[in-house]
């Protein structure tokens, strides 16, 4: 079923300057219940830009955005309630945090949809419990806490408002190999708890091998592709054309290739590299 | 929304006045001023306005710029002027009530500081237009210069340096602004709806962020700057010299003449 549809998407960043050009243009897909999308393109493809439209945040210059087969500009002065199914989470979103608490900074989503007493406690308990904020943490001032810790705390921030679809832009930028894993796992337990849509944005082809579904494919405010990763990262020529590539394993499985050695090429996580090569040792080279 | 508050107001063209140097700029506007308030009679102020206008052409910049910028200060025009209009101390009574009355020489009072008051705008206008903010900060610190012979040997060069990196990081905090407000709009904040307080409220979770990371580049900007050795203005050096140029001496000659036109035409007439 789908929860989000986005049809032919336009949007033209009309500013003082005469380079006008469509940062996004003609884009359309569709989110199913509880998949997660990764979009990746080069930087300037339009990613961002199209995720705003997806909470309301920006509006589409011509096209529709869809939430529950509803169209979310149907009535403007709504627009908020939207916000509330559709989560955002910016490129570092530490740097929104304000409140004096942990837990008030987490509560601050979930007031601003009408929640009070104990039912917001409920619900921020509820959330740091998914996510794995300690209590201890609740009290503390969000400014003195680690660059990883923060990033939770903001990301929990946004999920205490129970959204239905929650969009990353970027949650691992900057952060240490063990804080990108906590991004991960933290992005996968909401997803279980809560039956969510969740749609990301990365760079990393290897964290995208590993946790999407479908990929969203964007160049120069267009959309490429929008397939299943094996679909996409099968087309390696067409990703490196638009300065993306495929993941680092799979490239060392081209080389094997290339160097005569009888390997498949649709590997693109290291665990099926593991499995492929078990495999090939077990069929004494004959895989 | 953010985008559209104009700073620095700068607009790209190539005229005599864009090339003339920027002190000589500041100079001469602070001088035509001066002179355009000692205008006394309507022969004088005609004078000025007729030379105003006709370096408004030639900057080569669209009028209806200048007018956006009188549109801000209209309310201050319309209230000087209708105060000067009771302040009249002769000449014949137009109007008359309660204490007050509008005399001949009220009108002709309130129509010359409304006069004043839009060449005024229009000529520093010609001034931020023709030049960039850091030519002025640059031009401001030179013209200031002699300073340092009463003793605020750093203090000139310190006031410039803030004065170009507050320029500098407008854009930058202004952008740093819009990410906050579209982060704590996408936890639902409502900053456009309700009552004054609860406007000034929301604003709450945006100065906070916006304070921190100003602070935060604060640092990075310093230790960025004591990384290059940066140690004050004492022996340092100019990538670009200014030098005056003919035009410059030009422009300061046609400007002179406008002065002393005011004055010839207060005296004869």
């Amino acid at each position: 079923m789908s929860v989000l549809e986005v049809k032919n998407l336009t949007h033209t960043y009309s500013g003082n300057t005469p380079f006008v050009n469509d940062a996004v243009s003609g884009v359309s897909f569709t989110a199913n219940k509880g998949e997660i999308i990764g979009i990746i393109g080069h930087t300037g493809s339009g990613k961002s830009t199209l995720v705003q439209h997806l909470n309301g945040l920006l509006k589409p210059t011509s096209g529709e955005v869809f939430i529950d087969g509803e169209n979310i500009w149907d009535n403007p002065k709504e627009i908020r309630k939207i916000r509330s199914k559709v989560g955002l989470v910016f490129q570092y979103p530490e740097y929104q945090l304000f409140e004096e608490t942990v837990f008030a900074d987490i509560a601050f989503g979930p007031k601003n949809m009408g929640l009070s007493g104990e039912e917001l406690k409920q619900r921020v308990l509820e959330t740091c419990k998914i996510i794995g904020v300690k209590d201890e943490y609740l009290e503390k001032s969000p400014f003195d806490l680690s660059g990883g810790e923060k990033r939770r705390v903001a990301i929990a921030g946004v999920m205490a408002m129970r959204p239905e679809v929650i969009v990353f832009d970027e949650p691992t930028a900057g952060l240490d190999p063990k804080g990108r894993e906590n991004v991960s796992e933290i992005i996968n337990e909401y997803r279980l708890a809560t039956g969510a849509t969740v749609i990301i944005i990365s760079h990393s082809m290897e964290d995208m091998a590993l946790i999407a579904d479908r990929l969203i494919v964007m160049n120069k405010g267009k959309l490429e592709m929008f397939d299943t990763v094996e679909n996409v990262f099968k087309n390696g020529d067409r990703l490196r054309a638009i300065g993306l590539n495929v993941p680092i394993v799979t490239r060392v499985f081209y080389e094997l290739k290339a160097a005569g050695i009888p390997v498949p090429d649709d590997v693109f996580t290291v665990s099926r590299a593991v499995e492929v090569l078990k495999q090939i040792k077990a069929g004494g080279g004959n895989a | 929304m953010l985008r559209d508050i104009t700073f620095g107001q700068y607009y790209e063209s190539h005229s005599l006045i864009h090339k003339t140097d920027p002190r000589v700029k500041i100079v001469l506007l602070f001088l035509l001023i001066i002179f355009i308030f000692l205008a006394q009679n309507g022969f004088a102020l005609g004078f000025a306005a007729a030379s105003v206008l006709i370096i408004m052409l030639i900057t080569k910049i669209p009028f209806k710029l200048y007018l956006k910028n009188m549109k801000a200060i209209l309310p201050v025009l319309i209230f000087t002027a209708v105060l000067n209009l009771f302040y009249g101390e002769s000449g014949r009574v137009l109007v008359s009530f309660w204490k007050l009355q509008i005399t001949t020489d009220g009108v002709s009072r309130a129509i010359f500081m409304a006069v004043r008051i839009t060449l005024l705008i229009f000529i520093s206008s010609a001034l931020t237009y023709t030049t960039t903010p850091n030519d002025l900060t640059d031009a401001i610190e030179r013209l200031l210069s002699p300073l340092k012979f009463v003793g605020l040997k750093n203090a000139v060069h310190t006031l410039a340096m803030m004065m170009t990196i507050a320029l500098r990081f407008i854009p930058t905090l202004i952008e740093e602004a819009e990410k906050i407000m579209n982060a704590q709009k996408a936890r639902g904040a409502d900053l456009e709806n309700g009552k004054l307080t609860e406007r000034v409220k929301a604003l709450i979770p945006i100065l906070i962020p916006l304070l921190i990371s100003s602070v935060r580049r604060a640092y990075e900007l310093a230790e960025a700057m004591e990384c290059r050795c940066y140690n004050g203005g004492e022996g340092r050096t100019r990538m670009k010299q200014m030098h005056m140029a003919g035009r410059d001496f030009i422009v300061l000659g046609a400007s002179l003449v406008i002065c002393g036109g005011i004055i010839t035409l207060n005296i004869l007439l």
